[in-house]
Order: structure tokens, then sequence, then C-alpha cells
């Protein structure tokens, strides 16, 4: 990567308003440090309590997604799975519409699209009331096993979001897509 | 020497102290764990060792933020209690909840309905 490339990702990054960038590999420890990182930089510039602690709890839950999912490196780097680490990009960013976006993005191989469009539309188009219910469901449940427990999060993160959540895959190469997902607050 | 098991807050695990001798109980911090059944198994171990000799226990949680496998964790540490309570055992639990904080509200509020043997209560405590 050159200069000119480099400089590109800065105009692309909304100026002044990101509060946090992360792209690379995820892992408990960095989950740790970016996390502190993002409390001290909320705390300082976010007001509303209330507000700090959902946009903390999302993070965390995407963060743990992103370790726990994000096995696949860009190029279909496998990693091993007990590294606790995956690769993922993250970015929470204040919007000119008063929100706070969240938005997490990692490599799923394509065959495991079809098991996270079931999973997201068990939380996707539900009242608040409706995730209330799911997540106590969930948590009541033993962990699903190849979940690692993911499901809980993904609800988690929809029920805290204070719009509907948004995601995209879109086809990275033949056995790879990219999966995103947006959470609000 | 008092008859403690005690564990030192970290950035994402809570202050665990547990006090053989008093019967009581206390975590307080964040919790959002690498592994949180295994840190909430480590605490399970001590109290049914508690359970052996004692009937009483009485809890003070005060959590300021758990993540979602943290509260399946404590659901079912609040399950081994309710079994305790059920089998005779005296069990006080105060949940001090952020009054700001709607979302642990409404879970300590679901366990208010589930729990019937342990003598449980939701406090509020003012956010700073």
């Amino acid at each position: 990567m050159n200069f000119s490339q480099f400089d590109q990702i800065r105009h692309l990054l909304p100026d002044d308003r990101f509060m946090l960038c992360y792209s690379g590999y995820v892992s408990e420890d960095l989950l740790d440090a970016i996390g502190l990182t993002l409390k001290v930089r909320l705390n300082e510039h976010v007001e509303d309590r209330k507000k700090v602690r959902q946009i903390f709890s999302i993070f965390v839950e995407l963060m743990q997604n992103l370790i726990r999912y994000g096995l696949e490196g860009p190029k279909g780097v496998t990693i091993k799975d007990d590294d606790h680490s995956g690769f993922g990009l993250v970015m929470v960013v204040e919007e000119t519409d008063g929100y706070v976006s969240l938005i997490s993005g990692n490599y799923i191989k394509s065959e495991a699209v079809a098991a996270m469009q079931a999973r997201l539309s068990r939380v996707q188009g539900k009242t608040n009331e409706e995730l209330r219910t799911l997540l106590k469901e969930q948590i009541r449940k033993p962990t699903e096993e190849t979940s690692k427990g993911a499901s809980l999060g993904l609800t988690e993160i929809a029920r805290r979001s204070a719009k509907p959540i948004e995601t995209c895959f879109v086809q990275s190469d033949e056995n790879h897509h990219f999966f995103m997902m947006k959470a609000f607050v | 020497m008092s008859n403690e098991f005690i564990l030192v807050a970290t950035s994402r695990t809570p202050e665990v102290k547990l006090n053989f001798d008093t019967g009581t109980l206390l975590l307080s911090g964040e919790c959002y764990p690498e592994d949180a059944s295994q840190f909430f198994n480590a605490l399970n171990i001590e109290l049914e060792k508690h359970f052996i000799n004692a009937k009483k226990l009485s809890a003070n949680i005060q959590l300021i933020y758990f993540n979602s496998s943290s509260a399946r964790a404590l659901m079912e540490l609040m399950d081994g209690l309710e079994e305790k309570a059920k089998a005779g055992s005296d069990i006080s639990v105060i949940w001090s909840c952020d009054e700001d904080d709607d979302v642990t509200q409404e879970f300590v509020q679901d366990l208010l309905s589930d729990y019937t043997a342990i003598k449980l209560k939701m406090e509020l405590i003012k956010s700073d």
C-alpha cells in the first residue's frame, strides 16, 4: 500500500465523527485494550450515561462475535480455533442524524451464509418486547454447540440497538463472504 | 484469619468476595470475561463448599455492566441458589442496578418472577 492509498482511507473516514476504527486481527486482549480506549473516549464526548452504556455493551458483543466468528482472514487464511482470535473490522461513528452507529465486518465461509441468515432472521423484524422474551429464552437455553453463544450475543445487540439492526453480505471470493452488521444507539 | 474466597477485580471481571464465616457474597464491578462459564464455575465450586456446612447466604450483586454470556452464567448461579433455598437454606440477594439501566432492570425483574425461594430484592442506585 502506498501513501496515496493510505490517504484515501483517511478521506473515507468521516472527519471528526468517527470515535473508533480498527481493522485487523481481534482477540480478547485487544477487546480489553480497545474497550478501555473507547470507554475513555465515550466518557469524554458523550454526556448521556445511558447512551455510553448502550454503546459499550453493543461494542463488547460485536467484538466477541468477531473473535468467535471471524476465523477467516481476508485471503481465507484460517486461524487456529484455540487462538481465540479472528479477523475483523469495527467502527464506531457519530452520525449526522444524532445516532451513534457501530459497524462490524468479518469474513465467513460462503457455506455458512445461510446459517447466519437464519440466525439473523430470528432477531430481525422483532419488536423490543419480542426481543426481550427471546433474550430471556436464549439465556435459559444451553449454548448451541456450533454457535459458541453468539445467538445470544446477536439478540443482545438487537435488543440494545435504538433502531433495527442492518446487515449485509458481500461475496469476496469464490469461498468467502464479507458479513457486515450495523447497530445504532 | 478469616475464611474467605477472594478474586481481585480486573478491567473485565468483578471483585468477588465470599466470606464463609459470615455467609456473605459480594460481586462488584464490570463483568465481560473471555470465558464467562469458566469464571463463574470457580465461584460455584466455592459456593458448593460453603453450603456443605452452612445454611445461610446473603449476596450483594453490584455489577455495573455484564455481557450476555455473563447473564447466562449469573442465571445459572441463581438457579443453584434457588435449589439451596428450596432445600431449606436462607438465601437473600440484593441486586443493585443503575437507575437508568433499563436493560439490567428488566433482567432482574424477570429473575424476580422466576425465583420464589430466594429472597431477592432489586435496588436502584443513582448513576454518578
